[in-house]
C-alpha cells in the first residue's frame, strides 16, 4: 500500500484542495482578528464621538445660558445706559398705527372688473 | 532498602499523576458545576459595571421661548488628602491661582483627613485643562449637574429652585417636576486594566431620557417691567413687602407675578425662608374695598339694584348691629356708582343688609371663588377664608362687603376682577402654556380654562362703567389712570390685623384692567405697610398700577382708546 502510494503522482485537485481548506482556514482567522480589531477601533471611535457629543452639549447648555443672560431685559438696559446709546421704546405720539387690511383691501388695487358683454344667447337649432 | 521494580516505580507515578488529575478534576468540577452560579455572578461583577447615566432635567422657558432656567454640567475640582498631603504646599501654590482660592485655606484642605475633599466648584472647562496638564496626583475632576436662572432673581417666585439631589423644591421646580426631571439610564460596561471603558464590549445600553421643557405664559419683558416697578414702590413707599400680577383677563393667562422681597434661585440659601414665599398665592389678607366689587356686581347681577339707585350713606357713620360702621369722607345720598367710584363703605355695607342679603352675598363670595384654591399651577397656594353662613355674625353682613372678616390671596382678588372685566366668565388663572419635548414638539397644550360664571355680561358692563370713574379726579384713584387708556379698578386700603386686633397699618393696593371696553390686561398692585404717611390705595398703589399699565400697554402694542390733540403730537416728535 505504501509502496503503491509512493508511487503514484502527486494530484493537483489534492494540493489545491488541501491548499484552498489552509488558507481558507488562515482567511477566516485573520478575518476574525481583522473584524475583531474593526469592532475596537469602531467602539473607540464611537466612543471619542460621544464624549464629542457630550461635551458639545454642555457647551451648548452653557452657551444658552449665557444667551438668555445677555439678552435679558435688565442686561440690555444696562449695556443702553452704559454706552448712552439713548435707546427708549418710542412713545404712543411717535407711533404710526396702520389698519389690518380688510376685504376691501384686495378689491382697492385690482383693476375694475369689466362686466360681462350684453350678448344674445345664440339658438342653435336641434338637429 | 527495599528497592522497587521498574513497574512498581511506574505503578506509583501513575497513581500520583492519576490522584493529582482527580484532584484537579474534583476541584473543576466544584467550581465550574456546583458554585457555578456563585462564581460566574463574583467574575461578572468584576469584569463588568452598570453605569447609570441621569437624564438632564428639562428647561422652563417663557412664553416667546426665551430661557429661564437649564441643567449645566460643571466641573469640580476635588483632592484625595492622604496623596496630597506629602507635598500640600507645592501644590496649593500651583492650584490657587487657577481655582483663584487663598494658598493657605488650598494647603489646609490637601494636608487635611480623609480621603476626599472638594476643594472648589463650577470650574470652567479652560481651567480644567490648565489643571490637568499640570499633572498633580491625588487631584479628582468630577462633573456635577448644576441648575441655572441666567436672569437671576427674575420670576424667582414663579420658577422656584432645586435642592442638591437636583429635585425641584419650590414655584414650577417644584410642581412639575414629573415632568422637569429626566428618567435615568444605564450602562453595562466592561473597563480594560487602566480602567477605561472598552467601548466595543458594553453589554446593554438604555439611553438616559431628558425631562421636559416647560413654556410658561409668563413674558420676561413684562416681568421685568412688573418687577421695575415693584422695585421702585418699594424704595419710594418702603413697605415690607409688594406684589404685582399682570394678567390676560380673557384668558386667565398670567404674564408677570412678582412678590419682594425676593431671592436668587441662583443661591436659594443666601436669602431669609421669608423672601422665598411667592406672596401672590400663600399669603391672604383682608382684601379692604377692593371687596367691593363682589357685593355691587352681585346686587347689579340679581337686579335688585341700579347704577342710579341711591342711599344715605349718614355722613360718614352709621350704627348697625351695636358697632359704628365708618366711611373714610363724610357722604350723604350716594348712588350705587358713586359708592363704588367713591368707596364708601356705608353705602357698600347697606347694599348688603338692605337689598342682596346674607345667604345671596354668600354665594357670590363662593361664586367669585373665594374661600378655595383658584388652581393656578403653583405649590403653596392656599384657599384663603371665607367663613360659611353659619359662621357669620350679626356684623358680618355689614363688614364682608367692605373687605374685611374675609381673607383673600392676590391672585384670588384679581381673578374676581377679571371675571367682571370678562362678561362675567371667571376664568382659571394659568400660568403653563405648554410642556415640549427636547425638539420643541407640544406634549401637551393647555387650553384656558372657564370656571365659574358668577355674573351676568350685562351686569359686568355695568360694573366696567362704575369702575371707569374709580381712576379719575372724582374717583379714588385719579393716580392710576392710564393716558389714552380707558381704565377700569378699584383701589383698596385695608387695616392691618396684628394679635387679633385692627392696627394702623395697612393693605394698599389697586386692582385695573384696560382698555375697560375690551380688556386685554389686568394689573394687581398690593403694598403691604407703606411708610411715609401716604397709605391710600389710590395715592400708592395707583401710580405704581400707571406705570406697570403705560409699559405693558407699549410693549404689548395695545392702541390707544383717546387720541391726543394733534397739535401736541406734533410738537412731541
Amino acid at each position: 500500500m505504501r509502496r503503491n502510494r509512493k508511487r503514484e503522482p502527486l494530484r493537483f485537485g489534492t494540493v489545491a484542495r488541501s491548499l484552498i481548506t489552509c488558507v481558507s482556514i488562515a482567511a477566516i482567522g485573520v478575518g476574525y482578528v481583522w473584524q475583531k480589531n474593526q469592532i475596537y477601533r469602531l467602539g473607540d471611535e464611537i466612543k471619542k464621538r460621544e464624549a464629542a457629543l457630550l461635551a458639545t452639549e454642555k457647551r451648548n447648555t452653557m452657551l444658552a445660558a449665557q444667551l438668555a443672560q445677555l439678552k435679558s431685559p435688565a442686561w440690555l438696559e444696562a449695556r443702553c445706559q452704559q454706552y448712552g446709546l439713548g435707546l427708549v421704546a418710542p412713545k404712543e405720539t411717535q407711533t404710526i398705527r396702520l389698519l389690518e387690511p380688510g376685504p376691501e383691501w384686495d378689491t382697492r388695487f385690482l383693476p375694475p372688473v369689466r362686466p360681462a358683454a350684453q350678448t344674445k344667447p345664440r339658438l342653435v337649432a336641434a338637429r | 532498602m527495599k528497592s522497587f521494580t521498574h513497574k512498581q516505580r511506574a505503578l506509583g507515578v501513575v497513581l500520583c499523576l492519576s490522584l493529582s488529575f482527580t484532584a484537579l478534576a474534583g476541584r473543576l468540577v466544584d467550581l465550574q458545576v456546583f458554585r457555578h452560579s456563585e462564581l460566574s455572578g463574583v467574575a461578572e461583577s468584576n469584569r463588568e459595571q452598570v453605569v447609570h447615566r441621569q437624564g438632564r432635567r428639562g428647561e422652563i422657558r417663557d412664553c416667546n421661548g426665551n430661557l429661564l432656567a437649564n441643567s449645566q454640567s460643571v466641573r469640580i475640582v476635588a483632592a484625595d488628602p492622604s496623596i496630597t498631603i506629602s507635598n500640600a504646599p507645592a501644590i496649593a501654590q500651583q492650584l490657587a491661582p487657577l481655582l483663584k482660592m487663598d494658598p493657605a485655606s488650598l494647603q489646609a484642605k490637601l494636608a487635611g483627613q480623609g480621603k476626599y475633599v472638594r476643594l472648589k466648584t463650577k470650574i470652567d472647562e479652560d481651567t480644567i485643562t490648565q489643571i490637568k496638564a499640570l499633572k498633580i496626583k491625588g487631584l479628582v475632576l468630577e462633573d456635577q449637574l448644576l441648575r441655572t436662572y441666567p436672569n437671576g432673581p427674575l420670576a424667582s417666585h414663579i420658577l422656584g429652585f432645586v435642592d442638591n439631589e437636583h429635585r425641584g423644591v419650590q414655584g414650577i421646580e417644584s410642581g412639575l417636576e414629573e415632568y422637569l426631571q429626566g428618567l435615568a439610564g444605564y450602562e453595562v460596561i466592561e473597563r480594560d486594566r487602566k480602567g477605561r471603558e472598552i467601548r466595543a464590549l458594553r453589554d446593554e445600553e438604555i439611553g438616559p431620557r431628558d425631562g421636559f421643557n416647560v413654556v410658561l405664559t409668563i413674558d420676561q419683558v413684562i416681568q421685568h417691567i412688573a418687577e421695575t416697578e415693584l422695585d421702585k414702590a418699594m424704595a419710594e413707599f418702603h413697605p415690607q413687602a409688594g406684589v404685582i400680577i399682570v394678567m390676560r383677563p380673557k384668558t386667565g393667562e398670567i404674564l408677570a407675578m412678582s412678590s419682594r422681597p425676593t431671592f436668587d434661585p441662583n443661591t436659594p440659601g443666601a436669602a431669609p425662608a421669608d423672601a422665598r414665599r411667592n406672596r401672590c398665592v400663600s399669603d391672604v389678607a383682608e382684601p379692604g374695598s377692593t371687596f367691593k366689587i363682589v357685593v355691587a356686581s352681585g346686587a347689579l347681577n340679581e337686579g335688585l339694584v341700579t347704577l342710579d339707585d341711591r342711599f344715605d350713606c349718614e355722613n360718614g357713620a352709621w350704627l348697625y348691629a351695636g358697632r359704628i360702621l365708618h366711611d373714610a369722607h363724610p357722604y350723604g345720598m350716594l348712588s350705587v356708582m358713586e359708592i363704588l367710584f367713591k368707596s364708601s363703605n356705608i353705602g357698600a355695607a347697606k347694599i348688603a343688609v338692605t337689598r342682596l342679603g346674607a345667604p345671596r352675598l354668600y354665594s357670590y363670595i363662593r361664586g367669585f371663588g373665594f374661600g378655595r384654591k383658584t388652581g393656578v399651577a403653583l405649590p403653596g397656594e392656599v384657599s384663603g377664608i371665607a367663613h360659611p353662613l353659619a359662621k357669620w355674625n350679626p356684623l358680618s353682613i355689614s363688614r364682608i362687603p367692605m373687605g374685611h372678616e374675609i381673607a383673600a390671596t392676590p391672585m384670588q382678588m384679581l381673578m374676581a376682577m377679571n371675571a367682571i372685566s370678562n362678561g362675567g366668565r371667571l376664568m382659571k388663572p394659568q400660568i403653563i402654556k405648554s410642556i415640549v419635548d427636547d425638539k420643541n414638539v407640544p406634549l401637551m397644550t393647555y387650553r384656558p380654562q372657564q370656571v365659574g360664571q358668577p355674573i351676568t355680561p350685562r351686569a359686568s358692563i355695568l360694573m366696567a362703567a362704575a369702575l371707569r370713574k374709580v381712576p379719575t379726579p372724582e374717583g379714588t384713584a385719579p393716580k392710576a389712570a392710564v393716558k389714552g387708556y380707558d381704565v377700569a379698578g378699584k383701589t383698596g386700603t385695608a387695616e392691618k390685623i396684628e394679635n387679633g386686633q385692627y392696627v394702623k397699618k395697612y393693605y394698599s393696593s389697586f386692582i385695573g384692567y384696560l382698555p375697560a371696553a375690551d380688556p386685554e390686561i389686568s394689573i394687581l398692585v398690593s403694598l403691604d405697610n407703606p411708610a411715609g404717611g401716604a397709605y391710600y390705595g389710590g395715592s400708592v398703589a395707583g401710580p405704581v398700577f400707571r406705570g406697570v399699565a403705560e409699559k405693558v400697554t407699549q410693549y404689548l402694542a395695545i392702541p390707544p382708546q383717546f387720541a391726543e390733540p394733534e397739535e401736541k403730537k406734533v410738537a412731541q416728535l
